[in-house]
């Protein structure tokens, strides 16, 4: 791809002690692209996904955001995480705040918005998901379909340039699934640059611009979601999405 | 100090009976030949000579931690005697039974210890007991029945939320092989609570035993009473003496904590813990 | 309103009615006990303006009176104008045991938070927490007092600037040695609070932003602090019990007063039973006052739905 890329993932691995658990995984993005990631559970996708806020720290190889290398010693992680929002599976919401305070907290603290401007950004953000009316709710007071809309809404307020999803809805109820999808669709239509790991596998055909299949920590296969779907090349990636299929 | 003064020669006389006879010798004087310390290490707290002084006194001293390690083992005992059949009561009893175990509990959990000491000396008057190989002190049974009861009445709460988080199923299926409901909770639900209380009870033990040197308000010369005893008679060794008792308090807990430690993950039962 | 759907039975009502009396009856203890405690503070702060200081606010005179003129309560008329005679000892006592109870467990929280944290997050300072924790708790709180106070004889080396503001100047040295100790314990606390929030909570506050410090004061300890209350509470009520301790180094607190009238007095029966229901009271007034600050920060699914 081209040179320029927004996202630059080369050569990355990570060992957690003996075990390799990342190994020299590449890719990259363009602004506005939407990446999936998919694979077997333990194959690596979410500390793929963690190793470029650096939750995880790579070991080897580059990571380079909008130009910058993440993976630098002297890079400020906090900064880098401010730019980079994250939806997690188990939702994580704050549970001693509300919707709001828990969208709000982020712009409040990290940018310093004042109490009003952080809580009107936080209205907003949780307008743009849905959930206009649940703002004073408390996290366990909302189904989990509405919990991890907060979080992407949490995610949104801090106006990343990139998001990353881990597999925002493996912990759903199946009825539920269907809102945060339509949330993330609605992402994918306004230009949001986002890195999602994920089995939904009609999501990723509707909306990737690429799918990187990862097994073992390797990158075994990635293209345009039609050819990877329709016609993998390696015999892997082929069963891989026969059992996904016939769990479906 | 008011109490103590009076009491002292009361309590002088009692310290024997539990502790043997090897612990009523009184504080070795203080004017004893001190052996050449050579240079004075400046990372020594205190004086050497009261360190010496403490030394020679650690006979007088074990007397009083014979009667501290008695007095908690007393205590712990009459506390579990009482104190499970009262959690059982809480747990498996309604009506005025349940309402006298808790007022009562609530009353001795409410009151500080020392109190409880002075009203089992001096209101209750507790007798002296007499055994056949020697006799109890008024002040040792009041001490042994104070903290005995005052830890019956915590002991009872460690064991009332035990029994408790026993699940029910275990009752009912207890009943369903035929047991009556005495037999289920003493066979089936029992030693469930029981192993699921050794943290509390582990708790409970370091605390009985510190408390121990509150006895100190009712004159027995347990070991930090001991302890004020020799500092009073060679002042300049106050802090040398209550750090040495204290180091002594400290290896007790310590070492009692350990063993419980070590009982609890022997007799754990494997997934135990989900409730 | 049940009540009226159908005729109940006498046995219903008094049921009904038992709990509720004895309520009543425990809430108008209640209020005397802390309404005689405050207007007897009042008093002495004013100079005496209701009753001259040092007096009983009732003539102990009127009381034995009411009481010989009820049949059956005649027999304790003496004594119950005794106790009448100690009320302005005892609420003076009572004054010095609730501020050094309130001053060192507010300053051992401070100190007990960055204790928990630090040995929940820390490395090096978890063993320095760790060592702090195990001295404290292994050793008995009076045997640390006897260190403060003879051992190291800090009552002759209070600052200057808090110097005299308590009657005896030993009441700080007890401050100290219950914040010290009380430090400890509210660590333990706290620390089993912290470790059972989450591990997601700060993932999620450090992907927003947050630094880990803020993470653990914004996220982890606002969490923490509402679960480690129950316990907390524990620490309170001991607090107050253990307070009596400050006694044994003269510090003129309840314990040393009732202890000082006892042994001069030797009437030890209704002295002691009278100490034992005043610390009663204070206690149960504390895990009241606990539980209502339980509710009241209460937050709908935390602590009593931990699980996802």
């Amino acid at each position: 791809m081209s040179d320029d890329a927004f996202l630059r993932v080369s050569e990355v691995s990570k060992w957690y002690g003996d075990e390799q658990v990342l190994d020299g995984v590449s890719f990259e993005m363009d602004r506005g692209d939407v990446t999936v990631l998919i694979g077997p559970s333990g194959s690596g996708k979410s500390t793929m996904l963690r190793c470029v806020n650096r939750l995880a720290e790579a070991q080897e190889g580059s990571i380079t955001l909008d130009g910058e290398e993440v993976l630098s010693p002297d890079t400020d992680v906090d900064e880098l995480r401010r730019d980079v929002g994250m939806v997690f599976q188990s939702f994580n919401l704050f549970a001693h705040l509300t919707a709001t305070g828990n969208v709000a907290l982020g712009p409040r603290r990290v940018l310093g918005l004042s109490e009003e401007e952080a809580r009107d950004r936080a209205a907003a953000q949780l307008e743009r998901v849905g959930l206009a009316d649940q703002l004073d709710s408390y996290p366990a007071e909302l189904s989990g379909g509405q919990q991890q809309r907060v979080g992407i809404a949490r995610a949104l307020a801090m106006e990343p340039k990139l998001m990353l999803f881990d597999e925002p809805t493996s912990a759903l109820d199946p009825e539920l699934i269907g809102e945060v999808l339509e949330v993330m669709r609605a992402l994918v239509d306004e230009g949001m640059t986002m890195l999602v790991v994920t089995h939904e596998m009609s999501f990723a055909r509707a909306v990737a611009d690429e799918v990187v299949f990862l097994d073992d920590g390797r990158v075994v296969e990635r293209g345009p979601p039609e050819q990877l779907f329709e016609r993998p090349e390696k015999e892997r990636t082929g069963r891989f999405l026969e059992r996904i299929a016939s769990h479906d | 100090m008011s109490v103590a003064g009076p009491l002292a020669l009361a309590a002088s006389n009692s310290l024997g009976a539990l502790a043997g006879a090897a612990s009523a010798a009184a504080p070795a004087a203080s004017d004893a030949v001190v052996p050449a310390i050579g240079s004075i290490d400046p990372w020594l707290v205190g004086d050497p000579v009261d360190w010496w002084f403490v030394l020679r006194n650690v006979d007088y001293l074990g007397g009083g931690l014979a009667l501290t390690v008695g007095l908690t083992v007393a205590s712990i005992l009459l506390g579990f005697l009482v104190g499970f059949p009262a959690g059982a009561v809480e747990v498996y009893g309604d009506g005025p039974a349940k309402r006298l175990v808790e007022t009562v509990g609530v009353v001795l959990r409410g009151t500080p210890i020392v109190v409880i000491l002075l009203v089992m000396y001096f209101v209750i008057g507790v007798p002296q007991v007499n055994l056949g190989i020697g006799s109890i002190s008024p002040a040792i049974s009041a001490g042994i029945l104070g903290l005995g009861l005052r830890s019956a009445a915590y002991q009872s709460q460690i064991f009332r939320a035990s029994l408790a988080s026993v699940d029910d199923g275990q009752l009912e299926a207890g009943r369903a092989v035929g047991l009556s409901r005495f037999e289920a909770i003493r066979y089936v639900v029992v030693p469930q609570a029981l192993r699921r209380s050794i943290p509390g009870f582990q708790n409970e033990f370091t605390i009985v035993l510190k408390d121990t040197s509150i006895v100190f308000a009712i004159g027995l010369a347990e070991l930090l009473t001991r302890g004020y005893d020799l500092f009073t008679e060679q002042t300049t060794a106050v802090l040398e003496v209550i750090l040495f008792i204290s180091a002594i308090y400290f290896v007790l807990t310590f070492t009692t904590n350990r063993a419980l430690d070590y009982l609890g993950t022997r007799y754990a039962i494997p997934e135990g813990e989900s409730a | 309103m049940a009540g009226a759907t159908r005729p109940r039975t006498v046995g219903e009502r008094v049921a009904d009615a038992d709990p509720s009396a004895g309520r009543i009856l425990l809430v108008a203890a209640g209020a005397l006990f802390w309404g005689w405690l405050l207007v007897s503070w009042v008093n002495r702060w004013l100079g005496g303006a209701i009753a001259p200081v040092g007096e009983p606010l009732v003539a102990p005179e009127t009381v034995e009176g009411a009481f010989a003129a009820v049949p059956g309560l005649a027999a304790v008329a003496a004594d119950a104008a005794f106790v009448v005679e100690l009320t302005p000892v005892l609420a003076q006592g009572t004054w010095l045991t609730v501020v050094i109870t309130g001053v060192s467990l507010v300053c051992g929280f401070f100190i007990a938070v960055p204790l928990a944290v630090a040995r929940v997050y820390g490395r090096f300072s978890a063993w320095l927490s760790l060592g702090y924790t195990e001295l404290l708790r292994g050793t008995p709180l009076l045997a640390q007092l006897f260190v403060l106070y003879y051992g190291l004889n800090l009552a002759a080396s209070v600052p200057a600037a808090v110097s005299g503001v308590f009657p005896r100047d030993v009441v700080w040295v007890a401050i100290l040695g219950f914040t010290l100790n009380g430090a400890a314990y509210q660590a333990e606390y706290i620390r089993g609070a912290v470790e059972s929030v989450d591990d997601g909570q700060i993932t999620a506050g450090r992907a927003i932003g947050l630094s880990k410090l803020e993470s653990i004061y914004y996220v982890v300890l606002p969490q923490a602090l509402r679960y480690a209350i129950p316990s907390w509470t524990n620490e309170f009520v001991y607090l107050i019990k253990y307070s009596s301790l400050a006694g044994f180094i003269t510090v003129p607190e309840l314990y040393y007063r009732a202890d000082q009238v006892a042994t001069e007095t030797f009437r030890y029966t209704a002295v002691f039973l009278v100490l034992g229901a005043m610390y009663l009271a204070l206690v149960l007034t504390a895990s009241k006052f606990m539980e209502r600050v339980d509710d009241r920060v209460a937050i709908p699914g935390l602590g009593v739905d931990r699980e996802r």
